[in-house]
């Protein structure tokens, strides 16, 4: 038997490797080491049919062009390197143009406006060296007012062809709008598109407002305001910016509201006797119901996309760290567990990452980590960095970052999960406290 | 006539005996004992002494690891990218698909569940102003934008340093507002441009490092999935087939019985660097960045990829619409590398007319 297997063996080791030398197959190779770089795409005005047509064509693909560069996983290519220029939506691409350019993919699109003035817009993703179309051409109509809404909905078509995450460019960001130096600084609720424009103010700067939150179909705004001298969380329309302080106990301090996924039931801090607990309160009944009973500090709940389970700071351990108990309350386990102090988490809308802000050696960074704490990955490192909200595919966090000193400024920043493609919002004022609103519908 | 034997059997034995416990005694097997003691002198040596000690032990291993050459292999890959005015001769080729494209021209269908885009905006304070202010950002076109990161692999050189650069400018002018609190301000915000260095640094360290981490989980996996490609079948299959074709009478079953020797590994080698040169995963969701693609390709005679011959295999890791994106990131580069042809031995042509690649970013990942 054994000599049995030994020839085995040997007939094996004697005839396995010519064999599979001789296979007749096709060759078999394989591709683990790639390059990370960002794809060069062009995007040539979009044709327009007449004078303000043109004149939107051109303005819609700049804007296009700002949103996939923006993400740092695209390239633009010059307008001045291209060989052939697109006349005419329908007619064939020169593949062969584009591809002596390196473009890898082309966007090519067509603008008009119709009869009764309603902005059409046409387009097409093209993957140059294949030579393929990639889906088919989409046509979008809206008012002419909306172009750079119709602009980012193309963006957001061409990202998610090409990358394959879902999108965010059709977005709007509430943050608190910031003015004068540090000691008088007036601070007002604004609303803007996810990249600065359109910048709408919601409020007045009569009172210190705080840390604006998004409902999540994006109607609605919570936010804390300083009106009464105490901190009152008030929920806001963003249609009409009518607002109303919801119901709260009389001399205590609320505050760090969030909305749960069912946009009905509102979760937050409540301060009564020196101590701050988590509470949640139904919207539509006004029924409170304590989560928390901790002599510690509890606050900056956040809930998980499905709704079941709330992430917040705590500083039961003696320092803030993150923890995550169910919805209902009950018991909460830590997940923070690196040097330093956490706070402000937030749940990711794909569920699998929390974001915080975290202080350590002196230092503020803005980071992300798994649920259950592991893979900490620190992605910023300033002065002050906090207050991370997510964009909402999950891939994009944006947040506050003050400098130092009298005149330090707030500004808003966006990086990317994987800690690259870090940039600085443009706004008039300063500018803090980021919300980042679900895709528009 | 019983006793003979056994007597034999027992003076063989005797003598046996005797040998081992004479050998035992005066061959020194209990003769060993004083030799431990003097072991103990050892700890004397210092940390640094241990440490330099230690040093010249490991780095035979470290110069054994470091014999994948795909460090320099990927450097290659950078200067492609700016040299993109090369590309130009090799664009004569693949026009034929553009007849194709007639039928795509006429007709775009119309989803219109986007058609409203009524963002009326409530009547609020004066948004004028700061549209008006805002308007002329996007009309500037961002033509060069600084940002583009190039992150080549293995360690960022060229392009991204300017990069970077530029996020440190950005860092430093506010700094430059807050010049009234001298010594602070000055000395911080250089600190703060240079820990944003280090903050991409680290991620770029976090990059690298798993990169260098799973590099001994990858091989044994390349080994792991090497053999099963190569004999598919279960082992005792293996062995019929060598023995029948020992014995000769193994049929042969392929149909395009290739001849003369298969590639050498330097020669297949070059053919996935060549690839891996182009196979930009910069622009591929997490969950892409997860699926496995087999991707099969034809190829001419003269090197080039078929382009229309290119066809996804199967799929692992990834949704239906991740592997779509993963396999178009792969399709990309066999085309583009393979423009001006691989360089791949004419004479084997049969060796290398069809090709499976299989495409596995587990090391490109970045999670």
């Amino acid at each position: 038997m054994m000599v049995r297997v030994l020839t085995l063996l040997l007939a094996l080791s004697i005839w396995g490797l010519p064999v599979s030398a001789q296979d007749g197959g096709p060759l078999r190779i394989e591709i683990t080491e790639g390059v990370i770089e960002p794809l060069p795409f062009a995007v040539p005005d979009f044709v327009g049919d007449g004078g303000a047509a043109a004149e939107l064509g051109r303005q819609i693909s700049d804007v296009i062009a700002a949103d996939l560069t923006g993400t740092g996983l695209f390239r633009e290519i010059s307008p001045d390197a291209f060989i052939s220029q697109i006349t005419s939506f329908a007619s064939p691409v020169q593949y062969a143009d584009w591809k002596a350019i390196n473009a890898q993919a082309l966007i090519s699109g067509a603008v008009s406006v119709d009869a009764s003035g309603q902005l059409i817009v046409q387009f097409r993703i093209y993957d140059v060296f294949s030579g393929q179309e990639l889906g088919q051409g989409l046509q979008l109509v809206g008012t002419q007012d909306g172009w750079r809404r119709i602009a980012h909905k193309v963006a957001d078509q061409v990202y998610s062809r090409i990358t394959g995450e879902t999108p965010y460019f059709d977005s709007r960001v509430v943050f608190v709008a910031e003015s004068g130096p540090k000691d008088v600084r007036q601070k007002r609720l604004a609303i803007m598109d996810y990249d600065g424009a359109n910048v709408k103010y919601l409020t007045d700067s009569a009172s210190i407002v705080l840390a604006p939150r998004f409902s999540p179909s994006g109607d609605r705004v919570l936010y804390t305001s300083y009106e009464t001298g105490f901190p009152r969380i008030y929920v806001l329309d963003v249609a009409n910016v009518g607002r109303q302080a919801l119901e709260n106990q009389q001399g205590t301090m609320s505050f760090a509201p969030r909305f749960a996924p069912n946009g009905q039931t509102v979760v937050y801090s409540l301060s009564t006797g020196g101590n701050t607990d988590l509470y949640t309160m139904d919207l539509a009944s006004g029924a409170n119901s304590r989560l928390t009973s901790a002599p510690s500090i509890e606050t900056a709940p956040s809930y998980s996309p499905d709704g079941s389970q709330i992430v917040f700071e705590s500083d039961r351990s003696g320092s803030p760290q993150l923890y995550i108990m169910p919805a209902g309350g009950g018991e909460a386990r830590r997940i923070s567990g690196g040097n330093g102090r956490y706070g402000t988490p937030v749940w990711s809308p794909r569920g699998d990452l929390i974001a915080f802000t975290k202080q350590s050696k002196g230092r503020f960074h803005i980071g992300v980590m798994r649920l259950d704490g592991s893979e900490e990955r620190l992605l910023t490192a300033s002065f002050l960095d906090e207050g991370p909200t997510w964009a909402p595919n999950g891939r994009v966090i944006m947040f506050t970052r003050e400098t130092q000193g009298e005149q330090g400024r707030s500004s808003l920043y966006s990086v990317d999960i994987t800690g690259r493609n870090l940039r600085q919002l443009s706004t008039q004022t300063g500018a803090s406290d980021p919300a980042w609103s679900p895709l528009q519908k | 006539m019983m006793g003979a034997p056994l007597n034999t059997g027992q003076i063989v034995s005797g003598i046996g005996h005797i040998g081992v416990i004479g050998w035992a005694l005066f061959g020194g097997v209990f003769t060993a004992e004083p030799l431990p003691f003097e072991v103990t002198e050892v700890t004397a040596i210092s940390s640094e002494e241990y440490a330099a000690l230690v040093a010249p032990q490991e780095s035979p291993d470290a110069a054994s690891d470091i014999v994948t050459p795909d460090a320099p292999e990927i450097d290659d890959a950078t200067p492609d990218v700016a040299a993109t005015p090369d590309e130009p001769p090799e664009v004569t080729q693949p026009d034929v698909t553009e007849v194709t494209e007639p039928d795509a021209i006429p007709d775009v269908p119309q989803p219109a569940p986007e058609t409203e885009v009524t963002d009326e905006p409530p009547v609020l304070e004066p948004p004028s102003e700061d549209v008006a202010v805002l308007l002329p950002t996007p009309t500037v076109r961002p033509k060069p934008r600084p940002a583009p990161r190039v992150a080549p692999e293995p360690v960022a050189q060229p392009e991204p340093d300017t990069a970077i650069d530029d996020i440190v400018q950005e860092e430093t002018t506010p700094s430059e507002e807050a010049e009234t609190v001298q010594d602070e301000t000055e000395a911080t915000s250089p600190e703060e441009a240079t820990t944003e260095i280090v903050t991409e640094a680290e991620e770029l360290a976090v990059l690298a490092a798993p990169t260098a981490s799973l590099r001994p989980q990858t091989r044994p996996q390349r080994a792991a999935q090497t053999e099963p490609t190569e004999d598919t079948t279960p082992s005792t299959d293996a062995v019929n087939d060598a023995l029948a074709e020992a014995l000769g009478t193994g049929g042969t079953d392929t149909t395009p019985e290739p001849t003369g020797p298969p590639l050498t590994g330097g020669e297949k080698d070059a053919l996935r660097v060549a690839v891996e040169k182009c196979w930009n995963v910069g622009s591929l969701s997490s969950e892409a960045l997860q699926t496995t693609v087999v991707v099969g390709v034809k190829m001419s005679e003269d090197g080039k990829p078929q382009t229309n011959s290119i066809q996804m295999l199967s799929s692992s890791g990834g949704s239906d619409a991740a592997a779509q994106q993963a396999y178009e990131a792969a399709r990309r580069a066999i085309i583009r590398c393979g423009a001006s042809g691989y360089d791949l031995p004419v004479e084997k042509y049969d060796r290398w007319r069809d090709i499976e690649m299989t495409f596995n970013p587990e090391k490109m990942r970045i999670k």
